[in-house]
């Protein structure tokens, strides 16, 4: 968990500035991310109107009429600078579980049809991820997966998926490679990993992230038919810690009639999240925050 | 009576359903109006071409996987004076 | 007051000046991807810039006029029937109950827009009637037209007929075209030579081209070799997943760039070489399949000054039609 990369900008186009805060994924850049661009919001500067903070980089969308480039590029290396390493700031957030059925028969089906798309055309995505991560089972690396929490680092690629960080060690972080072929198609609420994210999949569409499973829950509602997205259609935000609860064939099936019967809701708390307290002894600190999951 | 069927939007013109199959019709074919002729491939989606006029494919005019742009003839088409007068 | 829906198009979408604010959860601006023609639509027939119109994509509507409307065509050339009688583009003209509207072939440009006094009627969504079809939002139930679809249209506040936008404004349609570009991103991944076959290649629209991306063909850019960050994959053009700007323009595996336009994937792996400058994002969005295309540097000093031009031009605009 390395960050110590000083920070890129670069103009995307003269309505961007992107800023690449290290070349390599690390809680600690996505952190600051965060952190800067919060501060950046509560400025409520004219002339701004896209904040994207994402996994190690941000980015700002703004009228360079209103808000001349090189003034905005000037405040946000002091807003950096300010920040500094951001392990003494606080993000209040929440804590969400997330039921997944790994291995589940829909992103089962998708794979296979995919399997020419595929680095080993003869086992499963999850066959694959395990086995060169390591594992000597698909259960000890679904283990692993669903063991410690996840922080949303990035919301996007398409409405309301959101990118999952591991919260632990640099060593114990799983990695796998995309699909050298992209598919045509993944399932709704599909959950896929790539390099080191895991995503969740919002709507049915292309994808390249390996498939372990399916979560019943809805993410993203732009109808806003159900309880939990009353406020806003995208369940998740930058920030959001995730537990993975993998779950059977029969929770499965009771969760998908609640959410029919527009009665499902996430379990989930408020907590608020230090990255410096995290940084001392991730374990600990993963543990307090399954503790206030569980807890009252 | 010759008639020209054109493609209405731009894009790749195919002959035939998928790459293994027989062309939807070649050379001396008989149509009817709502005869599917091609297929013209945009925006990630496959349009069918239908002939829109009763009669005898005379020409193709364009090669299979070829662009096409809007308004491009695809096929000529000998057209018959009306049903059953033709031998 | 509506309008039937006889024939819905190849592609024909609800649009107008696009929703900010919602990037960073991964809903993109969309809005008309030529700005200029749609706000001309909207000036022609007497209605509020933020009134929303029809996009046409390469093959027009068939539409049954239910109530009298003025109703104007702009953007690509798109010739215009009133009950199979030519009418102009860039012109108001009066339509009434029973007459259907439909188009010629496309001759030039991608994408047409159709305005309608009192705009069209479709609840906002976070502040937009922008169709994003990919997050099911906007225009009618998150999709492109279908046959049947009933368009509300708002009440009329002062519709004109016969207005008409000044030759000088209209924007051509050339066969081949110039669309400048800021470098910068990632281009630093590239070599010397992958920027020069960037810059120097006459770059040819592949017809999968749509709202979120438009992909071109024409050569292979080289990239340094490296090894890879932490996080980011291993083919030389990943990165770790970062934002991408409306525009920019990414190289999957160094072939093919593909340039985001309104309706982007708001961010993703692949390396972005450079971004088109927001006053020729137009000129991307009316370009048809086969189209021939050079990316041509410019500085942001030059970038700016083509974006108060083009505001000129927005003003000229709303003078000549005031």
């Amino acid at each position: 968990m390395t960050g110590t990369a000083s920070a890129r900008y670069s103009f995307g186009g003269d309505d961007h500035v992107f800023v690449e805060l290290d070349g390599e994924m690390s809680l600690t850049a996505n952190f600051k991310a965060m952190a800067i661009t919060q501060a950046l919001e509560e400025r409520r500067l004219d002339g701004v109107i896209d904040i994207c903070p994402a996994n190690a980089s941000y980015q700002i969308r703004f009228d360079p009429l209103v808000l001349p480039p090189t003034d905005l590029v000037e405040l946000l290396k002091q807003i950096e600078s300010d920040v500094g390493d951001a392990t003494d700031i606080q993000l209040d957030t929440s804590i969400v579980e997330v039921p997944v059925l790994y291995n589940d028969p829909w992103t089962h089906e998708t794979l296979m049809r995919f399997r020419t798309h595929h680095q080993t055309p003869d086992s499963t995505d999850l066959e694959y991820a395990a086995e060169i991560n390591g594992y000597t089972s698909v259960d000890s690396f679904v283990e692993a997966h669903s063991g410690s929490p996840w922080f949303t680092s990035m919301v996007g690629f398409v409405a309301g998926l959101p990118f999952l960080f591991q919260m632990v060690p640099r060593e114990r972080q799983l990695q796998v490679p995309k699909y050298p072929r992209p598919r045509t198609d993944t399932p709704k609420q599909a959950i896929g990993y790539g390099g080191c994210f895991t995503a969740i999949y919002s709507v049915r569409g292309a994808g390249g992230y390996q498939l372990f499973g399916i979560t019943p829950a809805p993410i993203y509602d732009p109808t806003q038919q159900h309880p939990d997205f009353e406020d806003f259609m995208v369940f998740f935000k930058p920030g959001t810690i995730a537990k993975l609860e993998p779950i059977d064939r029969a929770a499965y099936d009771r969760i998908v009639e609640q959410v029919e019967a527009r009665a499902f809701r996430f379990k989930q708390r408020p907590v608020r999240f230090s990255l410096g307290e995290f940084l001392n002894d991730p374990d600990a600190y993963n543990a307090g925050l399954l503790e206030v999951l569980r807890g009252s | 009576m010759s008639h020209e069927i054109r493609s209405p939007i731009p894009g790749v013109f195919y002959r035939r359903p998928a790459p293994d199959q027989d062309p939807y019709v070649v050379i001396g074919s008989r149509i009817e109006e709502d005869t599917q002729v091609a297929l013209v491939e945009v925006m990630k989606n496959f349009h069918p071409v239908v002939a829109g006029v009763v009669g005898v494919i005379a020409s193709i005019e364009v090669e299979d996987g070829g662009m096409v742009g809007p308004g491009d003839v695809l096929m000529t088409v000998d057209e018959a004076p009306g049903e059953g007068a033709v031998p | 007051m509506g309008v039937r829906v006889l024939k819905p198009g190849m592609s024909t979408t609800i649009q107008d000046r696009g929703r900010y604010g919602y990037y960073s959860v991964g809903i993109p601006p969309s809005g008309s991807l030529d700005q200029f023609s749609s706000f001309a639509a909207n000036l022609l027939v007497g209605n509020p810039d933020e009134a929303a119109v029809l996009e046409c994509t390469y093959l027009g509507p068939q539409l049954l006029f239910e109530a009298p409307c003025v109703v104007a065509v702009t953007g690509a050339d798109l010739p215009p029937l009133v009950n199979r009688v030519p009418r102009p583009l860039w012109e108001s003209f009066e339509v009434s109950e029973g007459d259907v509207l439909s188009f010629d072939y496309l001759t030039a440009g991608a994408r047409a827009y159709i305005a309608f006094s009192g705009g069209i009627d479709v609840p906002e969504v976070l502040g937009s009637r922008s169709t994003y079809t990919l997050g099911s939002m906007g225009g009618i139930n998150g999709r492109v037209l279908a046959e049947g679809d009933w368009i509300a249209l708002g009440p009329v506040d002062g519709s004109r007929v016969g207005r008409a936008v000044p030759e000088a404004l209209r924007p051509t349609h050339p066969y081949q075209r110039e669309i400048r570009v800021m470098m910068g991103l990632f281009d630093h991944r590239l070599t010397a030579t992958g920027r020069e076959t960037f810059l120097g290649t006459d770059w040819r629209l592949t017809p999968v081209a749509d709202r979120t991306g438009f992909r071109y063909q024409g050569a292979e850019l080289e990239f340094k070799d490296r090894t890879p960050p932490f996080g980011a994959g291993s083919d030389p053009s990943n990165i770790v997943d970062a934002p991408y700007p409306i525009g920019s323009i990414q190289v999957p595996s160094g072939i093919e760039p593909i340039v985001l336009h309104r309706d982007a994937v708001s961010g993703g792996g692949y390396c972005m070489v450079a971004t088109v400058i927001g006053a020729d994002m137009d000129d991307v969005g009316q370009s048809p399949p086969n189209i021939t295309t050079r990316f041509v540097e410019v500085d942001l000093e030059t970038a700016l000054q083509a974006r108060r031009d083009r505001e000129a031009r927005f003003a000229r605009l709303r003078e000549e039609l005031a």
